[in-house]
C-alpha cells in the first residue's frame, strides 16, 4: 500500500512539474489546422469570393481532397478544444506548447493548401484575374513562418499552467494525466 | 390533399404518426416507471426523445410531406430524418432506458428484456457495427440514391419509396449510436477510430453535396436551380450536424474521462491520508 502510495505521488508530481506537454501540442495542431481551415473556408471562400472551391472544371482528386479536409478541419477545432479543457481541468495545459503546435498546424493547413492543392492539384487559384506571384509568395511564405515559429516553440523550457506564478494548486490537482488517453 | 404524390397524400402522414406517437408514449412511461421506482433520468434524455420524434414528424407531414417534388423541401426531410432525428434519439438512450425499466423476471414477462440483450450481443449487430461497415453503409447508400437513376425510380414505386428512406433512416441511427449515444453497445471502437469515422463520413456528405451542385444531380428531381439550391441545403445543413455529432462525441468524452478523473482523486486523496507512518496492510 505504502508503495503505490509513493508512485502515486510520484506521478502526482512529475505531471505537475511537467504538465501534459506532448497533448498540448496535439491539441495546438487541431486547432491550428482547425482555425486556417475556417479562415480559409469562411473569409476566402464565402465572403471574398476569391476561392472558387468547385466550378465545373475541379478535377475529382481535388475535390476529394478538398471535402476531406474541409470536414476534417471543423472536426479538428471541437476535439483540439475539449482536449484543451480537459488538460485545464488537470492544470496541465503547456501553453507555450499549445502555441508550438497551432503555428505548426496552421502553417502546415497554408502550405499544404498553397502548394498542394492550388498547384498540383489545381483545385483552385488564390484569386482570379490578377498576377498571382505575390499573392502565392505571401501565402506560402506566411505558411513557412509559422511552421518555423513552431519548431522553435517545441523547443527550449516550458511550464504547464499549475505552476504559472498565482496560480493556486488545489491540493489533489493535475495528477494522473494519462487516465482519459483512450 | 388527396391527390398528391409522395408517400401517399394523407392517409400516408396520418399512418407514419402511429408509430411515432406510440414509440414517444412508450418513452414517458418508460421513464415514469423507472423514476416511480426511485430510478434518476435526465431530463435532457427525454427532451432529446422527444426531440428526435418531432422531427421525424414534422418531415413527414405537410408542408413537407406535401412538397416532394420541390427538391429543397426533399433535402430538408432528409436531414430531419436521416440526420438530426437519428442523433437526437441516440442521445436519449432509449436502450438503456428499457434495460433499466423492463421487468427482470423468468418466463413471458422477462423475455422483452432478454430478446433485446440477445440482440445487443448478436454477431449480427457486431458485424453492423464494424466502423467500415458502418462508413460503406452511410455514404455509399447516399451516393447510390442521389447520383444513381435510383431516386428517379422512387417516384414510380411507393413500396421502393418506403424503402430506400427506411434503410437511409436506420443507417443514420446506426452512425449516431456508435458515434454518440450513451447507450451500451458491445464491441464499440475508441474514440479516436469514431473521430476517424465522423471525418470520413463528414468528408463523404461534403463531395457529394458538391458533386450534387456541380452535376446537377439526381436527375429527374426538377430544374437546375432547384436542385442546386437542395444541394446547397445539403452542403451546410450537413456540415452543421456533422460538427453537433462531432460535440455530442467528445462531450461524451469529456463527461467519461471527468467522472473517471474525479475517482482517480479521491483515491490519491485517502491513499495520501493513510500513507505518511503509518503500514498499511496490503
Amino acid at each position: 500500500m505504502s508503495n503505490a502510495s509513493s508512485q502515486v505521488s510520484s506521478t502526482h508530481a512529475a505531471v505537475t512539474s511537467r504538465g501534459l506537454p506532448g497533448r498540448s501540442v496535439l491539441a495546438g495542431l487541431l486547432i491550428g489546422v482547425g482555425v486556417a481551415g475556417f479562415i480559409d473556408e469562411t473569409v476566402f471562400h464565402q465572403l471574398l469570393h476569391w476561392h472558387h472551391s468547385y466550378d465545373k472544371s475541379t478535377p475529382t482528386a481535388g475535390l476529394v481532397s478538398d471535402g476531406f479536409f474541409h470536414a476534417g478541419s471543423w472536426i479538428a477545432l471541437v476535439v483540439g478544444w475539449f482536449l484543451i479543457a480537459d488538460m485545464h481541468r488537470r492544470r496541465a495545459t503547456v501553453p507555450r506548447r499549445v502555441l508550438a503546435g497551432g503555428l505548426l498546424g496552421w502553417g502546415a493547413f497554408q502550405v499544404y493548401d498553397g502548394l498542394f492543392q492550388h498547384k498540383v492539384l489545381d483545385l483552385h487559384e488564390i484569386r482570379y484575374g490578377v498576377n498571382l506571384a505575390p499573392y502565392d509568395l505571401i501565402w506560402n511564405i506566411s505558411g513557412a513562418i509559422g511552421i518555423l515559429a513552431g519548431i522553435a516553440l517545441l523547443f527550449g523550457s516550458a511550464r504547464p499552467i499549475s505552476l504559472r506564478p498565482g496560480v493556486d494548486v488545489p491540493e489533489t490537482a493535475g495528477q494522473h494525466g494519462q487516465t482519459a488517453s483512450r | 390533399m388527396h391527390e398528391h404524390t409522395g408517400t401517399g397524400g394523407a392517409s400516408g402522414w396520418v399512418l407514419a404518426l402511429l408509430p411515432l406517437s406510440i414509440a414517444a408514449l412508450l418513452y414517458v412511461l418508460a421513464r415514469r416507471r423507472l423514476v416511480s421506482r426511485g430510478g434518476a433520468w435526465p431530463a435532457a434524455r427525454t427532451w432529446a426523445a422527444l426531440g428526435g420524434m418531432l422531427c421525424l414528424a414534422v418531415a413527414l407531414t405537410p408542408p413537407l410531406a406535401d412538397r416532394t417534388g420541390y427538391f429543397p423541401a426533399h433535402v430538408a426531410q432528409h436531414l430531419l430524418t436521416v440526420m438530426l432525428a437519428p442523433l437526437l434519439l441516440a442521445l436519449s438512450a432509449p436502450v438503456t432506458l428499457a434495460l433499466r425499466s423492463l421487468p427482470v423476471v423468468p418466463g413471458p414477462t422477462g423475455a422483452p428484456r432478454r430478446l433485446l440483450l440477445e440482440f445487443l450481443h448478436s454477431p449480427l449487430l457486431r458485424v453492423l457495427t464494424t466502423p467500415l461497415v458502418v462508413a460503406v453503409l452511410e455514404v455509399g447508400s447516399l451516393y447510390g440514391l442521389y447520383l444513381t437513376p435510383l431516386f428517379g425510380a422512387l417516384h414510380d414505386h411507393a413500396w421502393l419509396h418506403v424503402l430506400v428512406h427506411t434503410h437511409m433512416f436506420l443507417s443514420g441511427c446506426l452512425l449516431s449510436w456508435l458515434l454518440v449515444s450513451p447507450d451500451p453497445m458491445p464491441h464499440r471502437p475508441s474514440v479516436t477510430v469514431r473521430v476517424v469515422l465522423l471525418i470520413v463520413v463528414a468528408g463523404g456528405h461534403n463531395i457529394l453535396a458538391k458533386l450534387m451542385y456541380a452535376r446537377a444531380l439526381p436527375a429527374g428531381a426538377g430544374p437546375v436551380e432547384e436542385v442546386q439550391l437542395g444541394a446547397q441545403w445539403m452542403y451546410y445543413g450537413g456540415d452543421l450536424i456533422d460538427v453537433l455529432l462531432a460535440v455530442a462525441l467528445l462531450a461524451g468524452w469529456y463527461r467519461r474521462s471527468g467522472r473517471a478523473l474525479r475517482h482517480e482523486r479521491r483515491r490519491a486523496a485517502s491513499l495520501d491520508r493513510t500513507a505518511p507512518g503509518t503500514i498499511a496492510p496490503s
